[in-house]
């Protein structure tokens, strides 16, 4: 059984909103995408893998809040190895926790909305598509700042390395 | 100021691991707080993006101007009805149906599934346009009572599509237009057709049947969107109301072409209108003529739409002419409504007036065609 100290359990608070803050943003624009999907499937079968390729562009925002949740946990010693005991490390946990999850959240959410409504316009005019990954894309910028920052922070915040 | 909240932290002489605790549980109800203002909007967008993809998969099908120049380019009626029979939409229904029918029925249908996917907050204004094809039934079997229709003559008249079709196709047997109202009895539009039965047996005509059934319907459509509400809400109000207006602008039209006065047509006016209120309404229609009727329009956007009409109305057209003004300028304004909430009912209003000005221009054609040559130039100037 691992000792948990404060700043471990403040790490463990940025994983757990790294991952819980891009979940839910990654899942409300995930559900946003497939709802689209769904109803452009219905009226047309052929839609069904480009469906499943702008359901799926949401995805992303979980896996960076789930990437950095990961690196808290393994780099506090929730998962073996040494523990934070400086509490200042365990508030830049949060902060880099915080980082990746509301960037994701914001751009999982956006990039639901495009998704889905580049759906909408693939099912009425084929020549949509190119244009409609691009534009589904551009969301992602945030939570890829939101990643960067994370990573940044726990490098020279002394939880990497 | 750190050291301010350092002091102030000793002073209440708190653990400082208790002051983290609340600093974090400070930061999760920030969380949930920006969590919830930024879901709303989603909330709002999410019931729509599933009806949007449909009905843009349909809108994708509807003809494209290429398509609709082949069909006009047709010889004669066949090649319009064969054109149509390798389009997806239309097939089923000619294998069955003439065109008029197939096309009737189609819409009819395309009402009904709209009202069947659109989200909660506007299904009530989409469920009345589904009954369209009630009214046109009820209108269909009533002419056919009384020019004397034999039932198979009168069953191919009604349009297989309508909550009331089935109740409509057992009054076929029916020996009067009396009879199909007493038929009727215990439906919604019971009461309204025997609270004509006294002016159609005054005036010999079906005439008051339809305005009833129509005033009845377009009352129902205004009053069916819950206002005020949302964006979506005014936007089905603002495309509702803009029927009822040009409805009525039609109707007025008429009644002065015909020399009727403001008595004889105020019950069948939806005195309550949208843009046009009831003390317009009556202002149009003690005008002395049509010109009385436009130039009364004076300050609101319909008086520049029927500008045009009124010179070819003055240099022999027939009234026809403010119609097909007004109908262009309700595809147009339906366009631009659906514009304005790409994520919302938006895309609903642009496919359902896309679709009505199809049906309405293959209705023109198809007419058309049945005459033998009937000029294709002068089919173009009566297409919406």
């Amino acid at each position: 059984m691992v000792e948990i100290v404060l700043g471990t359990a403040l790490a463990a608070v940025g994983a757990g909103i790294a991952v819980g803050f891009a979940g839910l943003g990654s899942g409300l624009g995930q559900g946003m995408a497939a709802a689209g999907s769904v109803g452009a499937v219905a009226e047309d079968g052929d839609m069904f893998a480009r469906g499943i390729i702008f359901s799926a562009l949401c995805e992303t925002q979980a896996i960076y809040g789930f990437l950095i949740a990961i690196l808290l946990l393994v780099f506090s010693g929730l998962l073996g190895g040494k523990p934070i005991d400086n509490v200042a490390v365990g508030i830049v946990a949060v902060g880099a926790g915080a980082a990746v999850g509301f960037a994701g959240l914001g751009s999982g959410m956006g990039q639901g909305i495009v998704a889905g409504s580049s759906i909408g316009a693939i099912v009425e005019n084929d020549d949509m598509f190119a244009r409609g990954i691009i534009f589904s894309a551009l969301p992602e910028t945030q939570a890829i700042y939101g990643f960067l920052i994370a990573i940044l922070l726990m490098v020279f915040g002394n939880i990497l390395g | 100021m750190a050291d301010d909240i350092a002091t102030l932290i000793g002073q209440l002489q708190l653990d400082p691991q208790i002051v983290m605790v609340i600093a974090i549980v400070a930061i999760m109800v920030v969380g949930a707080v920006i969590v919830v203002v930024a879901s709303r909007p989603i909330l709002d967008i999410y019931p729509y993006l599933n009806p949007i993809a449909k009905v843009r998969a349909r809108k994708g099908r509807l003809l494209n101007e290429k398509q609709m120049t082949e069909i006009l380019e047709s010889n004669n009626i066949e090649e319009v009805s064969s054109y149509l029979r390798g389009l997806p939409d239309y097939a089923p229904y000619l294998s069955e149906y003439s065109i008029e029918k197939s096309l009737d029925t189609h819409m009819a249908d395309t009402y009904k599934y709209i009202s069947t996917i659109v989200p909660n907050e506007i299904k009530d204004s989409f469920d009345v346009l589904a009954t369209k094809a009630d009214i046109a039934n009820i209108k269909a079997l009533l002419t056919a009572k009384e020019v004397g229709y034999s039932n198979e003559e009168t069953s191919n008249l009604l349009l297989p599509s309508g909550s009331l079709y089935n109740d409509l196709d057992r009054l076929v047997d029916a020996n009067s237009v009396n009879d199909v109202i007493a038929g009727l009895d215990g439906t919604e539009y019971g009461d309204i057709l025997v609270d004509a039965i006294a002016k159609y047996e005054e005036e010999g005509s079906l005439l008051p049947f339809s305005n009833a059934l129509d005033k009845y319907y377009l009352h129902k459509l205004l009053h069916s969107t819950k206002v005020p509400g949302n964006d979506n809400t005014k936007a089905i109000y603002s495309y509702i109301g803009t029927q009822v207006d040009m409805d009525n602008l039609k109707l007025i039209i008429r009644a002065k072409a015909d020399g009727l006065d403001y008595d004889a047509v105020s019950p069948y006016l939806i005195n309550e209108g949208y843009q046009i209120r009831e003390w317009k309404l009556k202002d149009l229609m003690e005008s002395d003529s049509v010109e009385g009727v436009i130039s009364s329009l004076d300050g609101t956007k319909y008086a520049e739409i029927l500008q045009e009409p009124l010179s070819n109305y003055n240099n022999g057209a027939s009234i026809a002419v403010f119609e097909n003004a007004l109908d262009s300028y309700f595809a147009d304004y339906s366009h631009s409504l659906s514009l304005e909430k790409p994520l919302g009912v938006g895309p609903i209003i642009g496919f359902l007036s896309g679709k009505e000005r199809e049906i309405k221009n293959l209705k023109i054609i198809a007419r058309a065609k049945r005459e033998e040559g009937f000029p294709e130039a002068k089919i173009q100037e009566m297409l919406v």
